[in-house]
């Protein structure tokens, strides 16, 4: 399917590491607005295809459109930039800074350069940002903790919480849950869906309640292929579907 | 789960890291200490009339511009430079050749010598910074080792022997100017540029350019999803360092009268990382005091045993072991925790 007013445009991707084909002849597109979730079993595929979109990994074919712009083949800073966030699967954050000064140096790209070469208290915009993202992910007390001592829970949130401070149109989110408690999962299936009246979502997830309960659009990858695609309810009735996943894969679900 | 921090490599080892961001200044009390220090030293060095231990303690200053330009690197960047004396030792060539053959004068000799080196740390950098780890590492140490060998083999720039008769010069400041001639003179003439020096680099390194060096020593792949470049700021870092290290090189002649291949070795290249491991990493203050440090122990032990570098390494290596943080990390502990970034939150 070609949604109708697409931020996210893939055409026959693909990316080989060493004569394994990690994604291959993959389309898809992503509807402004929408939360659309990429599932499959482990190793289907699904990580390649965020580094390909976020410019982490060279796609080998094919080509990636956001916003109209061909970004295939630019650099990471340059399509965060542009618009798209992501987060990471393993947390990847700024150990050994503090938790306010992982959210400052995330939103400091809202700030013309030059003020790169003022003191912190000058780039207001990003100090706004900063607090109000400690704020909405209740990380204030730990405001001056390093990153590298939160709990798994605070730096999951923090690693969100990072990838917003850009105020992207298009959020990459990398298994957002993993590794969570029940409320703390149950608390970011809440903001993803209060993310989704800001802009739009793109959503690796294997909580597979979670992903029936969010997503708009689901798209099912298995062994670096499209597999199946549709919203929820016939993705979750598609017999390829539950062979390939739900069936076979239940551990993960 | 705080069991997840065991796993993290580079966490601090407190809770949180003394100052902050505001590391340098959390070390104001240290730097006073420094200042004040000097200068009972600049006058008991005129009042005793002692040359010989002021010219001593202004070639410490002078190591401690160097010193800090590694410290920017290697505290600041998280990139370790083991060819730093190259900056160094072209600054020092540079002006020497200045002074002699050109009569640029103090100023001249400075400001050409930053324009003749500005381009070769471009280009030195741009291929250095290309690799990673412990190949940034061995190639700052070749980059060094060639540039000293075809000093060293240059028959116009003296060969082995460097180059001598460096003439005197006077050092300008509008109305008024100070004789490098005289040992005082030159002493508080280092000492300023030194503290200024400090004070343009801590204030440097708590922009939001210098705390850019700081995420990518913490997690350098994760910058450019933040939309900067990580080389670039590498670059400018190891442009700027390269920048420190010659004008602190150009101050050389003037002190000594002579330049020589020694300025651009090795062993001035590992003094360097020494004077700032010893001092406290990534504090700006300590390579100032690890200058001063090893450049006297130095000519202390060398006074009592030929064999001065052995003791210089068993020091080292308990330092090492029993300060890791350096001395400032001892001491400069308590000091910080004064200290909030409450300026910026």
């Amino acid at each position: 399917m070609t949604a109708t007013d697409p931020i996210l445009d893939i055409a026959e991707l693909g990316v080989w590491f060493g004569g394994l084909a990690a994604v291959s002849d993959l389309s898809l597109s992503v509807a402004r607005g929408s939360v659309t979730s990429v599932i499959g079993p482990n190793g289907a595929g699904k990580s390649t295809l965020f580094n390909l979109i976020s410019g982490a990994v060279a796609a080998n074919s094919g080509r990636v459109v956001f916003e109209g712009n061909d970004v295939t083949g630019w650099p990471a800073q340059r399509i965060n930039r542009a618009g798209l966030a992501r987060s990471f699967q393993i947390t990847n954050l700024f150990p050994d800074l503090e938790v306010a000064e992982n959210l400052r140096l995330a939103a400091q790209v809202l700030e013309p350069a030059g003020r790169g070469l003022f003191p912190p208290r000058r780039s207001r915009r990003a100090l706004a940002k900063m607090r109000s993202l400690l704020e909405r992910f209740g990380l204030e007390a730990k405001a001056e903790e390093l990153a590298g001592y939160l709990s798994h829970g605070e730096q999951r949130r923090l690693e969100v919480a990072m990838t917003l401070a850009s105020e992207p149109r298009l959020l990459l989110l990398d298994e957002p849950t993993q590794g969570m408690s029940h409320g703390d999962t149950r608390d970011t299936a809440a903001l993803i869906r209060e993310l989704s009246s800001e802009l739009t979502v793109l959503l690796i997830e294997h909580d597979i309640d979670l992903v029936m309960d969010l997503s708009d659009w689901i798209v099912v990858m298995h062994q670096g292929r499209k597999l199946a695609e549709g919203p929820p309810e016939v993705v979750h009735a598609d017999p390829a579907v539950r062979r390939a996943y739900f069936g076979e894969a239940d551990s993960h679900a | 789960m705080s069991d997840s921090v065991e796993s993290r490599p580079g966490a601090a080892a407190g809770r949180k890291r003394p100052g902050g961001p505001f590391r340098h200044v959390g070390a104001r009390g240290v730097a006073g200490i420094f200042l004040v220090a000097a200068l009972v030293f600049a006058a008991v060095g005129a009042a005793a009339g002692n040359v010989f231990y002021l010219r001593l303690g202004t070639e410490a200053l002078i190591l401690s511009g160097l010193a800090m330009s590694v410290d920017l690197l290697l505290g600041y960047t998280g990139l370790l430079s083991l060819g730093q004396a190259m900056f160094f030792g072209l600054g020092a060539y540079a002006s020497a050749v200045l002074l002699r053959d050109y009569h640029t004068g103090f100023w001249g000799a400075l400001v050409l010598t930053e324009l003749l080196v500005v381009p070769v740390a471009v280009v030195a950098g741009a291929i250095a910074i290309r690799a990673r780890g412990v190949y940034f590492i061995l190639i700052t140490f070749g980059l060094a080792q060639v540039i000293g060998k075809v000093i060293y083999n240059t028959r116009w720039l003296g060969g082995s022997d460097g180059m001598v008769g460096i003439p005197v010069v006077h050092a300008p400041f509008g109305i008024f100017r100070l004789d490098l001639g005289n040992p005082v003179s030159f002493f508080l003439l280092v000492l300023a540029i030194v503290a200024v020096l400090y004070v343009a680099l801590g204030y440097l390194m708590n922009t939001p350019f210098g705390r850019t060096l700081g995420a990518i020593r913490s997690n350098e792949s994760r910058v450019r999803y933040l939309g900067f470049d990580p080389w670039r700021y590498k670059l400018a870092a190891y442009v700027l360092a390269g920048m420190l290290a010659a004008f602190s090189g150009a101050l050389y002649p003037m002190l000594r009268g002579f330049v020589s291949p020694e300025l651009m070795s090795f062993s001035m290249s590992a003094d360097a990382v020494i004077m700032v491991i010893l001092g406290g990493v990534g504090t700006l203050i300590g390579p100032i005091y690890g200058s001063v440090i090893l450049i006297g122990l130095k000519t202390l032990i060398s006074g009592w045993t030929e064999h001065h570098q052995i003791a210089i390494g068993i020091i080292f290596m308990l330092a090492v072991i029993f300060m890791p943080r350096g001395l400032i990390g001892l001491v400069a502990r308590r000091a910080s925790r004064v200290v909030r970034p409450e300026a910026d939150q």
